[in-house]
């Protein structure tokens, strides 16, 4: 039996050697054979097939055991593959279900998404400031610096294990963990740090409160303003302080790049979770797309061709995924609702391709541009700022309130969401006065500042107006609770955060409390960052000390050569840093799946871990598969957009 | 060059084609049959290759038998791997509330067991567990009763039989000092004073069941209403506000530890039964609601054949083998497997008392846990809407209308429901 096993096993390893081999010589024939064909010289064919067939094992394994699971798992993505079940073909049903937040699936989707951005925007930048201090405090030439560095190390090798997670469950209990029992030896001896514990204590718990209030989308009401006009305001007053340069235009850019992206992101969604397409999408996809062509056109790059048949492939999906739920009839409102734009824009981007490239074609695209975005703008209208909608500007400039009644939970519940603006207005309004700021030059210096300054002033007053109406919306919810007799749920974790100041018995719940669990995965990676504090110590050695000494004769401080000097050197180190630990924290899996418990499972959740158990656990393989291909996309497009961005504030040169 | 290419590629396909075609012909004589049982040790290994196998082999000489183990971190991935593919061990290793989990994916083994009288001496709740949709899809392997333990030496007042007395004896045996806790009445078995398995356990000493006739949900029922309702008052004997903290840190186990009166435990979680703890420790079943009985929830572990696999007759034969009463004493000994078999009880009966007591605990009080539809879909359910409600985010009613209605949508997404 076991001799027949070890046969089977060799046997087995000799027919994969023979196959790697074949299929590698095969598929350097192919090459050198394609190479003849396009007339390639003997020793060019030659080296074609010796290096195409060193390279074939790793060529057949990337086929074998990369793309083919990976075409496979983004076919299921759009069937209803159930263990057990046959597969069947529903489209894009899986992501309408995901992206929609609706049903349980959708809705812990959306958590879980809301987890791992936590884990990224605040755990990243937390990681990276333990990896520079450790780095820094390891650049020091002392005795012993090599123990040093690998003890700071050593986390790095155990962290992942369960065997050191499982100690850090012990060492963050509640009631005689070694953290909680530390911070309070260290509270009664210090009455100073005493505060700043529990300072610490209700911070956190405030914090992650609200976030929970978030995550399971209670209703924030007029908050909903206050978020975009916050944004603006701070970005608006970067712009206003001090001259105009070159560095606030691209601020300026880049705010209006981000903000577009989420917004369009968010559209997208919102898109394609309706049921037809809405008709308004082949607006946005031909203003989008005919104003690329024209930029890219102006500048002469060849990226110009991708446009425009990639607007003409969405438009044709367009038309197809309408076709599929509209029933067509010439004379049917739907069919012209359909038929126009389509036709406008198809012409449009056709006639590009065909036509060629002189000021009248862009004068033509530019006014078709502007006939798409009234026509949107007027479709939509009804329903998004009409029956007393566009009154929230004129409410928040003078602090009035847009509420209609507080006493009514269904209203504050049910009502106001819907019947109020869309915060998209507020986000596209930034976007427009952000481009318009950027594309003043400085010709047009005042204007560009009156803007600017108009800008701020309004968004602040926006900003103070809409939070004051928010304060009235989250009081409106304790009264109608006081006057039941019953406890608040509206963001009841934050609201018992922020009750009262934590006593002196008060302490960090790690491991038992929702408001606690992730920050306690972030301590752990913050333990377990010595892979980039690797980086940092190669980066910090690689500044020149004559850059130092030089600034030290210039009568800088230690915090300008820290910012002037070793921030810039260090740059890409830096870079290197954020995009791996932005893709790892997208990814977390160990960390929940080993520290949840029935009561914490919910708050540490990630998409990762989602995606796991739905294909796994619950054997939902086409949902799961749809899951993973929607992480794909999103850290593909902060990877490419941290790419994009680096260019400005990343130096490779000393 | 290149005709001893071309000539060297020629021959290595050849050779790549006839290679896996050269089984030996006494190899592809052989049925093989082959076993997955979580969790097992070396020496059952051993037991299952030097004894069991050489005995089923006097019966069934042409079958090579090979037992595989593995570990519950990756027991989900590991069996879905398996089923998906249709390619993996003839006979599975199943928890106890698989059956509805993988139902028609597991052979009917009805026809096989059609004639085996020996189904009389397993525990009716156990032939519970292995069926689905009315028929037998396994073979119990081994049971583990969860009833409560309490320290009788260290408690106030008598075992509670009732919710009622249960939170009055929460009461009595919790010892809060500076916003955390010093002696806690109760500890369920993630020691966060809720368990989805519990809650579940208490729904049905509430007199309430999972499921109404019709198929549907029961989440909207009295008796759910009333366990949740206990659940949450016991926490907030135990844990007065959310900030409150939990135990120390126990050393050992929680039943000795002095600071645990009474709590849920699986039996590797206690002490050894020969321990002189067991003294002092008095074994009850779970409390019951006003409508309810008390009860012991019995978790049942069991051998499955997957529908993939081609000879289940033989596959039948082994658990026929393996479910005789000769070998359940076998695999007590030499596993700790505790038997679903009664008459294979008669030696622990007279050896261990604590056990006899479980054991007759389990006649009298225990119900499967099994027949849990799409349980990998319901216990983050319960997890997500008990958490929200457990933490005052939730009042009972939203909470237990979430998960009438989340749970309706769950049983007819996995045809469950017609």
């Amino acid at each position: 039996m076991e001799t027949q096993a070890r046969l089977d096993n060799l046997q087995w390893s000799l027919a994969t050697v023979v196959f790697i081999i074949v299929s590698s010589i095969a598929l350097g024939f192919l090459v050198q054979f394609l190479a003849r064909l396009r007339g390639l010289s003997k020793a060019e064919q030659r080296k074609l097939f010796w290096g195409v067939t060193f390279a074939g094992p790793w060529i057949v394994g990337f086929f074998i055991f990369v793309l083919g699971p990976a075409l496979a798992s983004l076919y299921y993505s759009f069937t209803d593959y159930q263990i057990g079940d046959s597969i069947n073909w529903i489209g894009v049903e899986n992501y309408r279900n995901l992206l929609s937040g609706e049903g349980r699936v959708g809705r812990n989707f959306n958590k879980a998404m809301l987890n791992s951005f936590y884990y990224a925007v605040i755990g990243v930048p937390l990681q990276i400031t333990a990896a520079l201090i450790m780095a820094m405090l390891l650049n020091n030439e002392i005795k012993g610096i090599r123990i040093f560095r690998m003890i700071f190390y050593m986390p790095v090798i155990l962290a992942g294990g369960p065997a050191i997670l499982l100690a850090w469950r012990y060492m963050l209990g509640s009631n005689g963990g070694f953290v909680n029992e530390s911070m309070r030896k260290m509270a009664g001896f210090f009455f100073v740090f005493d505060y700043i514990y529990r300072g610490f204590i209700f911070v956190v718990e405030a914090l992650n409160g609200f976030y929970t209030g978030i995550v399971h989308e209670d209703p924030v009401g007029p908050l909903k303003y206050t978020i975009p006009a916050a944004i603006a305001a701070l970005l608006f007053l970067s712009l206003v302080r001090g001259e105009w340069g070159e560095g606030k235009r691209l601020l300026a850019w880049r705010g209006a790049q981000i903000l577009g992206i989420i917004v369009f992101y968010s559209l997208l969604a919102q898109g394609l979770i309706a049921e037809p397409v809405d008709p308004s999408w082949i607006y946005v996809v031909g203003i989008v797309a005919l104003g690329m062509i024209v930029l890219l056109a102006r500048q002469g790059k060849r990226e110009v061709r991708y446009v425009q048949w990639g607007a003409l492939v969405g438009l044709v999906v367009i038309a197809l995924a309408a076709l599929n739920h509209v029933e067509f009839e010439f004379t049917s409102v739907a069919f012209t609702r359909y038929l126009i734009p389509l036709a406008l824009v198809a012409t449009a981007v056709g006639g590009s391709l065909i036509a060629t490239w002189d000021r009248h074609l862009i004068q033509i695209i530019t006014a078709t541009i502007v006939i798409l975005s009234v026509i949107l703008f007027v479709r939509l209208i009804p329903g998004q700022l009409d029956d007393g909608r566009l009154n929230v500007f004129t409410e928040y400039l003078t602090f009035g309130s847009t509420l209609d009644t507080t006493t009514d939970q269904d209203y504050l519940e049910k009502v106001y969401p819907v019947a109020s603006m869309s915060p998209f207005w507020i986000y596209g309004l930034v976007i427009a006065v952000l481009i318009g700021v950027a594309l003043l030059d400085e010709t047009y210096a005042r204007a560009r500042r009156y803007l600017a300054t108009g800008a701020l002033i309004f968004f602040a007053l926006f900003a103070i107006g809409s939070f004051l109406d928010a304060r009235t919306y989250f009081k409106a919810f304790e009264e109608i609770a006081t006057a039941a007799g019953k406890p608040v749920y509206h963001f009841a974790l934050f609201r018992q955060a922020i009750a009262a100041f934590p006593g002196s018995d008060r302490v960090p719940l790690w491991m038992n409390s929702e408001l606690w669990s992730k920050p306690s995965a972030i301590l752990i990676t913050m333990w377990s960052s010595g892979a980039g504090m690797l980086i940092f110590l190669a980066a910090l050695k690689g500044v020149p000390q004559s850059m130092y000494e030089a600034a030290e004769v210039d009568g800088a401080t230690a915090s300008q050569r820290f910012f002037k000097i070793t921030l810039p050197m260090i740059s890409p180190a830096m870079f290197y840093n954020i995009v791996i630990g932005v893709i790892a924290a997208l990814q977390t899996f160990e960390i929940v799946y080993i520290l949840q418990t029935p009561l914490t499972r919910d708050s540490l959740q990630s998409a990762a871990f989602l995606l796991y158990t739905r294909t796994f656990s619950e054997l939902h393989i086409g949902e799961g598969a749809a899951m993973s291909w929607i992480l794909v996309v999103i850290i593909l497009t902060l990877t490419v957009l941290q790419f994009r961005f680096s260019r400005s504030w990343v130096h490779y040169e000393a | 060059m290149k005709r001893i290419l071309f000539l060297a590629l020629a021959a290595l396909m050849t050779f790549a084609m006839v290679i896996p075609a050269s089984t030996p012909a006494t190899a592809q004589d052989a049925e093989t049959l082959e076993i997955y049982i979580t969790g097992l040790t070396e020496d059952t290994m051993n037991w299952f290759n030097d004894v069991a196998f050489p005995a089923f082999q006097e019966t069934h000489p042409d079958v090579e038998l090979e037992i595989l183990t593995g570990g519950w971190g990756d027991f989900d991935v590991t069996v879905a791997g398996w089923i998906t593919t249709g390619e993996g061990p003839d006979i599975i290793y199943l928890g106890s509330e698989y059956a509805a989990t993988y139902g028609t994916l597991l052979y009917d083994l009805d026809p096989f067991f059609a004639d085996w009288e020996e189904w009389d001496q397993y525990l009716p709740t156990a032939v519970d567990t292995v069926s689905f949709d009315g028929h037998i899809r396994g073979l119990p392997l081994l049971m583990s009763p969860r009833p409560i333990f309490y320290r009788a030496d260290l408690m106030k007042g008598d075992v509670p039989l009732t919710f009622t007395d249960a939170l009055a004896f929460a009461e009595a045996n919790t010892v809060i000092a500076d916003n955390a806790a010093a002696q806690w009445a109760f500890m369920d078995i993630g020691g966060d004073l809720f368990d989805a398995q519990e809650f579940i356990g208490y729904v049905w000493s509430a007199g309430g069941e999972l499921y109404y006739e019709d198929g549907t949900s029961a989440f909207d029922s009295d008796a759910v209403a009333e366990a949740m309702q206990y659940m949450y008052d016991r926490r907030r004997i135990m844990r007065p506000t959310e900030d409150t903290a939990g135990l120390p840190p126990i050393e050992g186990t929680a039943l000795e530890s002095g600071i645990v009166i009474s709590g849920i435990f699986p039996m590797w979680a206690v002490p050894a039964t020969s321990d002189e703890i067991w003294n002092n420790v008095t074994i009850a079943p779970y409390p019951a609601g006003a409508n309810g009985e008390p009860l012991v929830q019995v978790f049942i572990d069991w051998l499955s054949v997957p529908a993939y696999v081609d000879d289940p007759e033989l596959a039948v034969d082994f658990l026929k083998f393996l479910g005789s009463q000769e070998m359940a004493i076998e695999l007590k000994n030499v596993a700790g497997f505790t038997p679903t078999r009664q008459d294979a009880w008669d030696q622990i009966m007279e050896s261990d008392p604590v056990w006899a007591q479980l054991l007759n605990l389990t006649v009298e009080y225990g119900r499967s846990f099994s027949d849990i539809r799409a349980s990998a879909e319901l216990r983050p359910l319960i997890f997500e809407q008990m958490t929200l409600f457990l933490t005052d985010q939730q009042s009972l009613e939203d909470t237990q209308m979430y998960m009438k209605e989340e749970y309706d949508a769950i049983l007819e997404e996995n045809g469950y429901l017609d």
